[in-house]
């Protein structure tokens, strides 16, 4: 009798530790699905954006390039043109001595998080 | 029993047909599209890019009431309701109603929430600069393939490779994320980088257009080129046309004429008949020639002179452009010499430029030339050349006598800037010696300074040139006198030539000059062209 319910434990154990397993297996199934929707709807909307960024920066390099300018400025009467020597005014560089001087001004912590120069303009390899 | 008979056969029989059912209902295969390549000038400005935009697809045996879906859609996408509903109509699952539509668009299309219409992501080709250049980058199709310039020539490098994937999808049709079981990501396009640069190419292409309208002329052509590397700075033609509504367009339009026309050069040609007998030594610029008064009989045949001559030096032949004196030189030379010149000039084969459709003008052989032919050749008859060949001629002068093959990639780049491939410039062969050039860029300077290309005198920088005017030729087969085709061919300055620049003028009406109509152009266009690269004026030649 004993040895029944015993046995009948076990297998009720066995059940429910399976039932259990699968229940959570089940679950967890589910929350990577719901995951993966939430991912691919912020995907999306990621996507999205990208491309709505993409369209307006086309639209500022078409309202930028020459053409559209030209177009523009010829309505008004303005003619577009390489300037003459004598229509440029040539700034002189800041002199170095400056140039230091506000990057101590900065601090040690300012500086130690400030990007320097990015990028420097190549010229052009004739 | 009987369920267990049932499930043996199905497992034993139709396993198979049926799991294959079962995975075409969940398994699901998409392609995923690569983005295709930029094109960039050579200060890295976009020439043409891509973007995404929505195209519209309907499943017909969803829609409950095509008609009334068809003619709202019609409404507000501006297309034909008629040829929609008959689309509709047909017994498909599958019917595109209108591709690559813009966002306003496709928000009132979401708007409408017609059942069993849907949205797919497709890239679009869009040129920010729309008509500058647009005979260089060219165009693409619907289907994203190159059609016309650099997009058609370069399309395998900017295309990339399409990616796929192997997922399951829901009940509703939808992928479900997470469970896909096999990807290949797509690969994007490569970069290209050309020669052009963007502004050069706005000035030349504007100061052309002007000229173009001006002169209602059927067509115009411009190229300016870097004489030691080849590089090419612009290349524009007139008519153009907008790649990105290229529909509305006629094919006349698009083509690149500068590489795609050819045409007898006239007096422009006159550059090579005097380098190959200043080279040859058979004439020396001092040498005179009587210029018969502007009449000559040759072989049954008059030539003449636009303006009467008597004795000129031969640098006066090249500098007042007589046919006569340029015939008289070149009788000097035998025809095989003079077509030996011609051929390393690179005439009569193609110069190789990395864009689609250029042709290799016609040159025939000595064997075939008649008693005419060698006084005709000599001043740019009998022969058909392209406008990037004259570019190339005129180069080979202005960097001491080197045949440079022109270029106008620089580079084909990864995303990331890592070359792919690159084009260097090439030197290919010695045309004539560094003496001969620098003599006949002296007799060019003339032509500017004093002879018959007077309008393309820039101030302080000394161009030197060679003006053209060549009659076009009838249906018929004579020699037109109402059609020409003008050109002016120079560099500057004429001392250390910075820049090469050929300007053609198809038909200019009523005056047809090369002196008068192309070489204003060359004029405006050096100017820009001087002061944009800050090349300082001298004050006197030496």
């Amino acid at each position: 009798m004993i040895k029944n319910t015993f046995k009948t434990h076990k297998i009720i154990i066995s059940i429910f530790t399976l039932t259990l397993a699968a229940l959570l297996y089940v679950n967890q199934q589910v929350l990577i699905y719901q995951m993966g929707l939430k991912i691919k709807d912020n995907h999306q909307v990621y996507s999205k954006i990208v491309d709505r960024n993409r369209i307006l920066v086309y639209n500022v390099l078409n309202l930028k390039s020459p053409v559209s300018l030209e177009e523009k400025l010829l309505a008004k009467k303005v003619e577009l043109g390489m300037p003459h020597k004598w229509q440029v005014v040539k700034l002189e560089s800041s002199p170095k001595k400056f140039v230091s001087k506000t990057i101590v001004k900065k601090g040690l912590f300012a500086n130690l998080f400030v990007v320097s120069r990015e990028a420097e303009a190549s010229p052009n390899v004739f | 029993m009987l369920l267990g008979a049932r499930l043996f056969c199905v497992q034993l029989g139709a396993a198979k047909p049926l799991s294959k059912i079962a995975s075409s209902q969940y398994k699901t295969f998409s392609c995923i599209l690569p983005k295709r390549g930029i094109i960039y000038d050579r200060n890295l400005k976009e020439l043409a890019g891509s973007i995404n935009l929505k195209s519209i697809f309907m499943d017909p045996l969803m829609v409950e009431d095509k008609g009334s879906a068809a003619a709202s859609l019609a409404e507000v996408l501006d297309i034909d309701a008629d040829k929609l509903l008959h689309k509709l109509n047909n017994q498909k699952r599958f019917v595109w109603v209108a591709r690559k539509v813009s966002p306003d668009e496709e928000m009132a299309v979401r708007r409408l929430s017609i059942k069993g219409v849907d949205f797919v992501k497709e890239p679009q080709r869009v040129y920010p600069n729309a008509t500058l250049g647009s005979h260089i980058v060219g165009f693409v199709g619907v289907d994203d393939d190159g059609l016309e310039g650099i997009e058609l020539k370069f399309d395998k490098f900017l295309k990339g490779t399409v990616g796929w994937r192997y997922g399951i999808r829901d009940a509703k049709k939808r992928e479900v994320p997470g469970y896909e079981y096999r990807e290949i990501p797509p690969a994007d396009g490569n970069d290209v980088v050309l020669t052009i640069d963007s502004i050069v190419q706005s000035f030349a292409e504007k100061e052309l257009d002007n000229a173009f309208k001006d002169r209602n002329a059927q067509g115009a052509m411009i190229v300016v080129m870097d004489p030691y590397t080849g590089d090419i700075l612009a290349l524009a033609n007139r008519p153009t046309y907008d790649p990105n509504k290229i529909q509305e367009y006629p094919a006349e339009a698009r083509r690149n004429r500068a590489i795609c026309d050819f045409f007898e050069p006239g007096s422009s040609f006159k550059i090579v008949t005097a380098s190959a007998v200043l080279a040859e030594g058979v004439v020396k610029p001092e040498d005179e020639f009587f210029c018969e008064n502007g009449e000559f009989k040759w072989s049954r045949h008059t030539y003449h002179d636009h303006k009467p001559h008597g004795w000129l030096a031969f640098k006066d032949v090249i500098k007042y452009s007589s046919n006569i004196g340029t015939m008289k030189s070149a009788i000097k030379l035998e025809e095989k010499r003079l077509y030996r010149y011609i051929k390393r000039f690179g005439f009569g084969k193609k110069t190789g430029i990395e864009l689609p459709g250029e042709i290799e003008g016609i040159i025939r052989h000595p064997r075939e030339w008649s008693k005419l032919s060698l006084c005709s050749i000599s001043m740019g008859q009998e022969l058909t050349v392209n406008a990037l060949q004259l570019a190339c001629a005129i180069s080979t002068l202005a960097n001491g006598g080197y045949y440079v093959k022109p270029r106008i990639v620089s580079r084909v780049q990864d995303k990331a800037g890592g070359v792919i491939e690159k084009f260097e410039p090439k030197k290919m062969h010695r045309v004539i010696p560094e003496k001969t050039a620098s003599e006949l860029r002296k007799i060019l300077r003339g032509v500017v300074e004093d002879g018959t290309g007077k309008r393309a005198e820039v101030d302080g920088y000394f161009p030197a040139g060679k003006t053209g005017t060549a009659q076009k030729i009838e249906p018929d087969g004579t020699y037109s006198h109402r059609k020409f085709t003008s050109s002016f061919i120079g560099f500057l300055p004429f001392d250390k030539p910075r820049f090469v620049l050929v300007v053609i003028m198809d038909e200019p009406r009523p005056a047809y000059y090369g002196g008068t109509v192309c070489a204003p152009v060359f004029q405006k266009v050096a100017g820009e062209l001087m002061r944009y690269y800050k090349i300082e004026p001298k004050r006197d030649e030496t």
